[in-house]
């Protein structure tokens, strides 16, 4: 979440990419996304590029806030008002 | 579940390291590559211009042709790792804006005169009717593209008609399609 959270609104990333640039495994990064694609906070895209398949991953506008509240969270807790 | 505050800073140190590695990825997508050529592109017109006078400005569109070949190769070239898929009404408002765009130093060329000053009014509000349409409803794209097409009609093959031409064309499409929209539309 916090890698897609970088994204703009309609920008998808590759699911081989977003693998390597995080030096997750297959299952590993699959499973998240699994979770987080039930969950409404990311929405899952498979198109052909160059007539191979791909899966693209984007972050929703639920998956942005939830996010956003997370941290939020994470922060008030080294922060407390 | 409760954090220890050493607990939330790992957690948000994690954050920021996503985040930076997602970051200079992105970094590495974005469209720099065409903001650098086409800042060659005006630089390049702009001394021709400068240096070269009009001789230099006939040459502006092989620069844009050039400019234009590259930005397609750079398009080509591109990983497609991080991708925006196309929203083919923003794909069609842009085609719209660069054929309506196109046609208005045309018209007002062709015809200096109140007739062309019109014309050229009446194609910007028919631009508005074709993006409207795109984005609303469809018989504002058609009325757009037809009414645009009768004042080019009119302009170019009538010019002495051109009021009549416009007053009952032009006029009477949107008169007729406002009718057509109240009592038949479905």
């Amino acid at each position: 979440m916090a890698a897609l959270s970088r994204l703009s609104p309609r920008e998808q990333v590759d699911f081989t990419f977003l693998k390597t640039k995080l030096a997750l495994t297959d299952g590993n990064l699959g499973a998240h996304i699994v979770t987080l694609e039930q969950a409404g906070y990311i929405a899952v895209e498979k198109a052909f590029v160059a007539r191979k398949p791909k899966t693209f991953v984007g972050i929703t506008a639920a998956g942005r806030r939830a996010f956003e509240g997370h941290v939020a969270a994470l922060t008030s807790i080294l922060n407390p008002s | 579940m409760q954090l220890s505050s050493e607990e939330a800073a790992r957690a948000l140190a994690a954050i920021e390291a996503s985040r930076e590695t997602m970051r200079s990825a992105i970094r590495a997508h974005r469209g720099h590559y065409h903001l650098w050529l086409w800042g060659l592109v005006w630089i390049a017109m702009a001394m021709l211009a400068e240096f070269g006078g009009l001789a230099g400005i006939r040459l502006f569109r092989w620069v844009s042709v050039a400019g234009i070949a590259g930005s397609v190769l750079i398009g080509l070239l591109q990983s497609r790792e991080i991708r925006s898929p196309l929203d083919k009404r923003f794909f069609g408002v842009l085609v719209a804006v660069v054929f309506f765009a196109a046609l208005g130093p045309l018209v007002l060329r062709a015809s200096p005169d109140n007739q062309g000053v019109f014309a050229y009014c009446g194609l910007v509000a028919m631009l508005c009717d074709v993006i409207a349409g795109l984005w609303f409803d469809t018989y504002l794209l058609w009325l757009g593209l037809v009414v645009a097409a009768l004042i080019l009609v009119g302009l170019f093959c009538f010019h002495s008609l051109f009021w009549w031409w416009i007053a009952i064309f032009g006029g009477g499409s949107m008169i007729v399609t406002g009718f057509y929209i109240r009592y038949f539309w479905r």
